[in-house]
């Protein structure tokens, strides 16, 4: 048990340390921050790989205008996405919907690597069960030599 | 002229590689039945020797092209295409030689120059063995991908295509961005070394499946080549992730774009394979592992090329029409085939007869983190080849960006800080629970530190402040086996710097840089705040506890190249900053030139949004203020010298049959070890 004393106070030292640091992530966001979640989440329409909140594009521009005119006047993040894909025709949403053929992307990681840490825990299971190479006498001889505890 | 010199270093090339495959595979064959008869060996070498001489002849041929098409860029040679295209009379001479690889052609003819190179110092470095068929075998497979690309050249991509009609006065110059800052001319040539040099451990692995000669000879051979190329790599990542930020202007350094993803794919199999061999070489196992890994990144640098140079990412519909798509597309798809075609065919000798007795041991870590690895990588390419198959089999557009490749590659990141902190603790087969206890405290204690000091210090969040407390962890654990290291080299009588040279010690300077980049990654991609300020000249505003003063704008300044508007910035009533807007002619959209005053707790990145209409009206200035951005780079450079350090000819510590692991002699390993880490078989105990 006294080994485990150090391990015991260092889990309880972390455990509070994060609690408090997490607990100050729960702050209500200012309609700024809305704002920016919002814009970092959407594609820019004209440019190639950036995000409303980053591109300098004019129709970026003007999409971050439009959204803090919405967060000001009170509507759901839901309800500005839903009128933004209504008038752009097209999702503009960066992470891709749970739903539908697109889901795909992110079920087939996890699956992937539920598989993969099965298959590894598989291979452990025959490796142990695996019985152990018989050495022989000669064998034993010969490691010693190698290792120099007998001429 | 240009145009004839370098399409006969094209056609040279070409021929050379074809000749050079067709000496080798006579000299092989020839070989083999002289093994049979007992004659003719002395034809056989002859037959290697001359096809080993011909990679001198495709460097020339390389050499010439490359040559040809600089000549043609700085003599503004319109006759070219590719010249009229990419050069103007008034780019500046770096960014005119740059232009080599400012687009597709260009950038085949520098791939064509690094392969050859990396031929000619295989046939170099494997002289003294032109007659073993290992070495045969590896040389003709880089010959046959050295053919590949300059048959590119000839074909859907020829750089000296000459421009149909009159030839122009002069040319648009490279894209605005990619004359804007020097890195562009260090990044690319640095990529490609790490990309191409890839090739040559693959083809060794090609060679010890074609030779049956999987065992583990060569993965000695290549390993220095191996690190070369992955420490090439690793700074050409780094320093694209710096030119972004400092030119793109949206105080970013990833984004996730394909063609970062792209450099990014080898790069993670490679590190995977760099660990995953150290299993091979000491247990002799993973073999199909390790040449898939190998066989996958040399794919993946093919599969990024066609990725980003085909214009298949715009639209799947779009690919045909660039030539190139089905070429890279064809070589990826041969490629695959044959590898997975030899593994089955030598499945027999890739069995392996040991096993890995425990879990909690360096190869159990080493499995962890290739599993890890592997899923990072395939988060990675099924988020950039996503949008296609979903367009391809739904026809509906789906956008996968920075969010879905930030929550998913997030927790595979910690998970590997928290290997990178218990691995090097672990020995090899099996770890006693009192022998973990006491190598792990002290890094344990120290991650646990770090995350008191970071929340005493005020930083909230749960991912940044795991992120800190793993990457402590990590770092700590490094620093004590360099520590170990160092210790047992002084007490030998060596240097310090003999402590930390070796693959171990090296991988573990690694390391320190790894940590260093993920922690500065958490903290400016969790703690960045940024603002659009609308200020008078004179005027003064407070951004996250930095002051930034409009002074006024310069007068637009023009270099016969592009109009600049630099507006002046004060930061903290110190040092004038001069974000500015730039107007190309040929370009329709300004290009902003960000400014950045660049601190070791924070960067100020400075934009100029808008340019005010009368000298005295308000100028709009972009302001991101990033904590431990410059530590990004640092971080990078750390992790090249750690890559050098550990190719670095170290001094053999121990022989091969003492069973000690780790850096670091036994004795000076102050740890209690059980004395025997080798399960005693009954009878010798």
């Amino acid at each position: 048990m006294r080994r485990w004393l150090p391990w015991v106070l260092l889990g309880v030292v972390l455990a509070g340390a994060l609690a408090v640091g997490a607990s100050g992530d729960t702050a209500p966001r200012s309609n700024a921050e809305r704002s920016a979640d919002l814009a970092a989440d959407l594609r820019c329409p004209t440019c190639r790989g950036q995000s409303v909140l980053d591109s300098n594009a004019p129709a970026a521009a003007a999409i971050r205008t439009e959204i803090a005119r919405r967060v000001e006047a009170g509507q759901s993040d839901d309800e500005i996405v839903a009128y933004l894909d209504g008038r752009f025709g097209e999702s503009l949403r960066l992470t891709p919907p749970g739903t539908g053929l697109a889901a795909l992307v992110w079920v087939l990681p996890v699956a992937g690597l539920v598989a993969a840490a099965a298959g590894v825990a598989m291979a452990f299971r025959r490796w142990r069960m695996a019985p152990a190479p018989t050495v022989s006498a000669d064998d034993r001889r010969r490691v010693r030599r190698a290792l120099g505890q007998e001429p | 002229m240009n145009a004839a010199l370098g399409s006969a270093g094209v056609t040279l090339g070409l021929a050379a590689s074809v000749l050079g495959v067709l000496a080798l595979a006579a000299g092989l064959r020839r070989r083999r039945t002289a093994s049979a008869l007992g004659t003719g060996v002395m034809e056989a070498e002859g037959l290697l020797r001359l096809g080993r001489s011909f990679a001198w002849l495709v460097l020339a041929g390389a050499v010439l092209a490359t040559v040809a098409m600089e000549i043609a860029l700085v003599t503004s040679d319109f006759s070219l295409a590719y010249v009229a295209a990419n050069g103007s009379r008034s780019t500046p001479l770096l960014y005119t030689v740059a232009s080599l690889w400012s687009a597709l052609e260009g950038s085949i003819i520098l791939w064509a120059l690094v392969l050859s190179g990396f031929l000619v110092a295989l046939v170099h470095r494997f002289a003294d063995q032109a007659s073993d068929p290992l070495v045969a075998w590896a040389t003709l497979t880089m010959l046959v991908v050295s053919a590949f690309f300059f048959a590119l050249m000839l074909g859907p991509a020829d750089p000296f295509r000459t421009v149909a009609g009159p030839v122009p006065l002069d040319g648009p110059g490279p894209n605005p961005l990619l004359q804007n800052h020097p890195l562009m001319a260090v990044h690319p040539p640095m990529l490609y070394l790490g990309y191409v040099g890839f090739t040559v451990p693959f083809a060794f692995a090609v060679a010890a499946l074609v030779t049956g000669r999987v065992g583990e000879g060569w993965l000695a051979a290549t390993r220095r080549w191996t690190l070369l190329a992955w420490g090439f790599l690793t700074a050409g990542i780094v320093l694209g992730a710096w030119w972004s930020y400092e030119v793109l202007g949206w105080g970013g350094f990833w984004a996730w774009d394909p063609v970062e993803n792209a450099s990014f794919l080898p790069w993670l199999t490679g590190t995977a394979y760099l660990h995953s061999v150290m299993v091979q070489q000491r247990r002799g196992m993973l073999r199909v592992w390790n040449l898939s890994l190998l066989a996958a990144t040399f794919c993946l640098t093919i599969l990024g090329t066609f990725l980003t140079r085909s214009g298949v990412l715009d639209s799947v519909h779009s690919f045909t029409e660039s030539p190139i798509g089905p070429w890279l597309l064809s070589l990826f798809g041969v490629t695959v085939a044959v590898v997975l075609g030899l593994i089955g065919w030598r499945g027999d000798r890739l069995r392996a007869p040991g096993s890995i007795d425990s879990p909690v041991s360096r190869e159990g870590a080493f499995l962890a983190n290739n599993v890890v690895f592997a899923a990072f990588a395939f988060v990675v390419l099924l988020g950039t080849v996503f949008p296609l198959l979903v367009e391809a089999l739904n026809d509906e557009r789906v956008a996968v960006g920075t969010p879905y490749f930030n929550r998913m590659t997030m927790p595979l990141g910690m998970v590997l800080l928290f290997l990178m902190a218990v691995a090097p603790a672990l020995p090899w087969r099996k770890a006693s629970g009192e022998l973990l206890r006491t190598r792990l405290q002290w890094p344990a204690w120290a991650g646990v530190v770090t995350v008191v000091a970071a929340v005493a210090a005020g930083a909230r969040g749960l991912a940044p402040l795991v992120a800190f407390g793993l990457g402590a962890f990590a770092a700590a654990a490094a620093g004590r086996q360099l520590v170990l290291a160092v210790r047992a080299s002084r007490q030998r009588g060596g240097s310090v710097v003999a402590g930390l040279v070796g693959r171990a010690n090296g991988g573990m300077v690694v390391h320190l840089g790894v940590v260093v980049v993920a922690v500065a990654f958490a903290a400016a991609s969790s703690y960045a705040s940024s603002d659009e300020l609308r200020l008078e000249p004179g005027q003064t505003a407070a951004v996250a506890g930095h002051s930034v003063t409009y002074l006024g704008m310069n007068p637009p300044t023009d270099d016969g190249q592009k109009t600049t508007f630099a507006a002046r910035v004060q930061v903290d009533g110190g040092q004038v900053y001069e974000p500015a807007l730039n107007q190309f002619p040929n370009a329709t959209q300004t290009i902003g030139t960000p400014s950045v005053r660049t601190g070791v707790r924070d960067d100020v990145y400075l934009t100029l949004v808008a340019t005010p209409e009368q000298p005295d009206d308000p100028a709009v200035i972009g302001v991101i203020i990033q904590p431990l951005v410059v530590w990004l780079w640092i971080g990078g450079g750390v992790m090249a010298l750690g890559t050098l350090l550990a190719a670095w000819p170290g001094e053999r510590k121990r022989r091969p049959t003492q069973p000690t692991s780790g850096p670091g002699a036994r004795a000076a390993d102050p740890s209690p070890e059980p004395p025997a880490e080798l399960p005693a078989p009954a009878g010798m105990a």
